[in-house]
């Protein structure tokens, strides 16, 4: 009974796995597919890849994409932090208001906050492209940043500052030399939260865009409409980006732990 | 000695709640001193205020002869020991405690002195490597000591340092704390909710509640001469009694006078008469100053704590009638159901419910063959609010019905003047199968008899704490039975070596010195 | 340390531009049309009546909420066992399932969307499967293939927020439950059903919300022709340029979000209470 119970779940989540990975798989195998069909491999080959790596406009999306995510992470990482700090230590009903709008831009669909944006830029006449791309990229990875950090600062024990303090720190210090190491984790996580948000957005970069700045998502999107299995070749390219990054996140912490446990028990 | 730190009238205000009222304390250098109050009582913020956490609504704390209310605490020659520690998790063992003297940039090779020099005052020599997480409570609270003191500061501030560990290492750490402080020569101010902390450790106590200081004195002070009824309670166990000051050394209570060391009262000013229960002894009951009978018995480990009434609470007797009813059988729809009569207090009519009555007739329907029970789907009655005798009947969805009837009668509670309560209870019904069959039976009997008792100037509930019957419940039959339920009355803890046994009559001996005299509020 | 509230102060000021502002624009614009010269508004509800009044913008908003409803619950239905089935697993493969589960939502829709278009063709891969039972439909361009993307889109959200509050559960109330009598259905419909119902509420917020603005899944698993409220609005801002216009529509979808989760957590909340009243 219990037996086939758990056989039972065990089918049950492998199905749920291949239907999760499926279309990454089939992305990936017909990336490398030698016809231009998207329904039958027709032998190995790399000419998608060949062909990407000629086209301008694609090599010029993964550009874009990447130094938005990298700015983007780089700035909301630290807006986010100094905020997520000083609402820490700000009074419930400002903590209240700060909060209420920060879920804004998470709780809303995205498609409202872009045409918000997109009419927001527009007013004030800036032209469409790179820099609204970033400033809409820094807006909404901010909250995410902000809201991976501070439950790190609401379980800090109260007195680590307090005891920096009393220790002689200044209140610089005491936020460089304790507060900030404690929350490094909530830090990290809300870096590479921001990163992949931004790496992937589509909807919010759709409506602020412009003048031929286009993400990936942008171009996939457009791209659609026609086969096209350079689209392929990117996408399997993006899943090897995303995965190395992961990998690295993950496996970075372990490996220093297990440099620390070396040179401690040496 | 010199004055080291004082504190002038301090106010804090937090949102409108006055947490201190104006405190004013003198501390001097190389004093063991301790903030002893219950949780709230304002003994933290206190110390938080003179760490410089905190600033004071209104007063001036002055330190070494300056006020210091503007200077950060990073500016301050006093370091603390903070609850729970507060140790830097991400630093080990020798980087905590160096945390402070790198701060101030002293050179590396003194900061390695001094930090050895701590760890080997705490005993903890072979633990500079270690990870702080890794340590047990005990040896955390070391390490938050050495990285206080490593700095030399004038005064060592400790919030409940103890309170996150055991019973044996407190009592350890408590011997070490004193050591430590008779070692390094300055002033310690300890916060504790602790007495016994407070009372083995300090050189002077300060006894707070609501934001207020009590008492300030020596722990032999503040523990033989408790200013009032607070300080006496939290302060060791004690016996506290109403009495009358007759005149300089006369004392009444128990409406009897006594001899007593205490004077400077006015002439039959209301006074609390102290004696802690070590002060008491038990003697044959002819001997006694005063006589009761033996309510209680704790073994304490050293003692036992054997607990004397000598006068008894407000208590009320009523009448159990036990009857042989069979339960009502509905054949066809093999049912059983049974209830009984009760008694009702006029006052009880205004707010009678259904489920009341259920509850007071103990109504109940169930399957005979399975033990299941069914609900009772319909009451029905007609009650009005005056003496008088009602039916009730319920009745189940398969037609099984029972009457009984509610007896409305206002002659049923005690009023006790001088305790200022009011006991109320009434006479029952039961047949004697419900009362082998109770589990509890002193609350099945308060239940059945609707007992209960109010404090007549706050109309608050008051405990009944006896409950006295005259019948065997195992073996009980028909017939009429007393059933007593009374309240606390006077009693008197009394710690003694022999065992005495719970009934037993004895008499309580004291000597005029046993007696302290406090103010009455 | 209070000297740090000052590091707020940026923040607000950012926020204060870059979403309250843009928010009040939407707002604007829903009640406003514009006038003959550019910088003249005339406050109006003509925006409105005119989507309430046209029987294919109403079509397009049932069809919205049709295939939103039925993406979530066909979420809840799959997903909920799923979650079961990983909080009861070894804490090892716990970690390892939850991984495995979160790593494609890190990947881009667009990207594993795409995807979709290829395997659901006439002769893809799903339809080469289901010729081998005779069974070979049209697959992509439908209402399925629209409900497929975004159930796979979105279930993951629903599969950790149920998981979250399932092993964030007590697990002495289970013992608690079995040890007064309850058996193992009895346990799970009285203990853990009810106490994992924030959860599944909060899954609900996060699969309901993105379902109901969508718009490139429609787009494109269900052909330039299917025809969302997300698509509307891309379409009004995109191609119409009718800004006043787009504006009330994202109004109107956004109110009509925030009634559904308003009914659902009183839903939740009704059935907690109500529980609570059974035990007195």
């Amino acid at each position: 009974m219990k037996q086939s119970k758990k056989i039972g779940s065990k089918i049950y989540m492998a199905i749920m796995i291949i239907f999760f990975y499926l279309p990454i798989i089939y992305t990936i195998i017909f990336s490398f597919n030698s016809s231009r069909s998207l329904t039958k491999f027709g032998g190995f080959s790399l000419q998608w890849y060949q062909k990407m790596f000629h086209d301008s406009t694609m090599m010029q999306s993964i550009f874009y994409t990447i130094v938005i995510a990298l700015l983007a992470t780089l700035v909301s990482t630290i807006a986010g932090t100094i905020t997520a700090i000083g609402l820490s230590k700000s009074n419930r009903i400002l903590k209240g208001i700060v909060e209420q709008i920060n879920d804004l831009p998470i709780m809303n669909p995205e498609i409202v906050t872009g045409i918000g944006l997109l009419m927001f830029f527009s007013a004030l006449g800036v032209k469409k492209g790179f820099m609204t791309l970033l400033l809409a990229h820094i807006m909404f990875c901010i909250p995410y940043v902000i809201l991976s950090v501070t439950p790190k600062l609401r379980s800090l024990d109260p007195n680590l500052a307090d005891a920096a303090l009393d220790l002689g720190a200044t209140p610089w210090q005491a936020l460089v030399k304790v507060i900030v190491p404690q929350i490094m984790p909530g830090i990290v996580s809300g870096a590479l939260i921001a990163f992949t948000m931004s790496f992937d957005d589509f909807i919010i970069s759709y409506f602020v865009t412009g003048n031929g700045v286009n993400n990936i998502s942008i171009l996939v999107y457009t791209m659609s409409k026609r086969i096209n299995p350079s689209i392929n070749a990117l996408s399997s390219i993006i899943i090897v980006i995303i995965t190395v990054v992961l990998l690295l996140v993950n496996i970075i912490p372990i490996l220093k732990q297990k440099k620390e446990k070396t040179k401690y028990e040496a | 000695m010199k004055k080291l730190i004082q504190f002038k009238n301090i106010v804090k205000d937090f949102d409108g709640q006055l947490v201190l009222k104006g405190i004013n304390l003198d501390i001097y250098e190389n004093e063991f001193v301790t903030l002893l109050g219950p949780s709230g009582c304002g003994k933290t913020t206190l110390l938080r205020i003179l760490g410089g956490f905190l600033n004071q609504t209104e007063g001036q704390v002055i330190f070494d002869n300056t006020e210091i209310s503007h200077v950060p605490p990073y500016k301050r020659e006093i370091n603390t020991v903070f609850q729970k520690y507060a140790l830097f998790p991400h630093m080990n063992v020798y980087d905590n405690i160096a945390f402070g003297l790198k701060i101030k940039k002293e050179p590396k090779d003194i900061i390695e002195q001094k930090v050895q020099r701590m760890l080997k005052l705490v005993n903890l020599e072979d633990y500079a490597k270690r990870n702080v997480t890794e340590l047990s409570g005990g040896q955390q609270q070391r390490i938050a000591i050495a990285r206080a003191l490593v700095n030399e500061p004038m005064v060592l501030l400790l919030d409940e340092p103890l309170g996150a560990l055991d019973l044996k290492l407190r009592k350890e750490m408590q011997h070490e704390l004193k050591k430590i402080q008779q070692e390094v020569g300055i002033t310690f101010i300890y916060v504790t909710h602790d007495q016994e902390e407070a009372l083995t450790m300090s050189d002077k106590i300060v006894v707070m509640k609501d934001g207020e200081i009590q008492q300030i004195g020596s722990p032999t002070d503040i523990y033989n001469e408790p200013i009032n009824e607070f300080v006496a309670k939290f302060i060791g166990e004690s016996n506290i009694i109403d009495g009358v000051m007759l005149d300089d050394y006369r004392v009444m209570f128990e409406d009897k006078i006594f001899d007593c060391v205490d004077f400077g009262f006015d002439k039959n000013e209301k006074i609390d008469v102290v004696i802690r229960p070590e002060d008491l002894d038990i003697v044959p009951r002819k001997d006694g100053k005063l006589k009761g009978i033996v309510r209680s018995v704790l073994f304490k480990g050293v003692h036992y704590e054997t607990i004397i009434e000598t006068k008894v609470g407000t208590s009320i007797t009523v009448q159990m009638k036990v009857s042989d009813e069979k339960p009502v059988i509905n054949t066809e729809a093999n049912e059983k159901m049974s209830a009984n009569d009760f008694y009702l207090d006029v006052s009880d009519i205004e707010e009678l419910t259904e489920a009341t009555i259920v509850a007071r007739a103990d109504a109940q329907a169930w399957n005979p063959d399975t033990e299941e029970w069914i609900s009772i789907q319909k009451i029905s009655y007609d009650i009005k609010p005056e003496n008088g005798t009602y039916p009730v009947t319920f009745s189940t969805a398969a037609g099984t019905s029972v009457t009984v009837n509610m007896i409305v009668k206002d002659e049923n509670r005690v009023i006790n003047k001088e305790y200022q309560e009011k006991i109320f209870a009434v006479n029952f019904f039961k047949t004697a199968d419900e009362i082998k069959e109770s589990i509890a039976l002193e609350t099945d009997l308060k239940t059945w008899a609707n007992a209960s008792a109010w404090s007549l100037d706050e109309d608050t509930p008051v405990e009944i704490t006896s409950i006295h019957y005259d019948f065997d419940p195992e073996n009980i039959t028909v017939g009429t039975y007393n059933v007593t339920f009374a309240t606390e009355g006077h009693e008197y803890m009394v710690d003694t070596t022999d065992k005495y046994e719970v009934g037993d009559e004895v008499g309580l001996m004291f000597q005029p010195q046993d007696i302290h005299i406090m103010k009455k509020g | 340390m209070k000297q740090f509230k000052n590091m707020t102060y940026p923040y607000i000021l950012w926020i204060s531009i870059m979403i309250v502002v843009p928010m009040f624009m939407i707002l604007m614009y829903a009640f406003t049309k514009h006038g003959n010269d550019v910088a003249t508004f005339w406050f109006t509800f003509e925006n409105f009546t005119r989507f309430f009044s046209d029987i294919i913008f109403i079509n397009v908003l049932k069809q919205s909420l049709y295939i939103a409803i039925i993406t979530t619950i066909l979420c809840i239905l799959l997903g909920y066992p799923a979650a079961y089935i990983i909080a009861n697993a070894k804490e090892k493969n716990k970690v390892f399932l939850i991984l495995l589960i979160t790593f494609p939502t890190w990947i881009n829709m667009l990207v594993r969307t795409y995807a979709w278009m290829g395997i659901l063709q006439d002769n893809g891969i799903l339809n080469n499967i289901l010729s081998l039972f005779g069974l070979q439909t049209k697959l992509l361009h439908t209402d399925f293939a629209v409900i497929l993307g975004m159930v796979y889109n979105f279930i993951p959200f629903m599969i950790l927020q149920i998981h979250t509050s399932l092993t964030k559960m007590d697990k002495s109330l289970l013992e608690a439950a079995s040890d007064l009598g309850a058996d193992k259905l009895q346990c799970f419909l009285k203990v853990t059903f009810p106490l994992s119902l924030p959860g599944v509420i909060s899954g609900i917020t996060l699969v309901f919300l993105p379902a109901m603005s969508s718009f490139f899944i429609p787009k494109l698993l269900g052909g330039g022709q299917y025809v969302l409220i997300g698509n509307v609005i891309e379409s009004q801002f995109l191609t119409a340029g009718n800004w006043n216009f787009g504006s009330a529509i994202s109004l109107i979808m956004a109110i009509i979000i925030m009634i559904s989760m308003y009914i659902t957590k009183k839903i939740e909340i009704r059935n907690s209470t109500g529980k609570g009243k059974i035990l007195h």
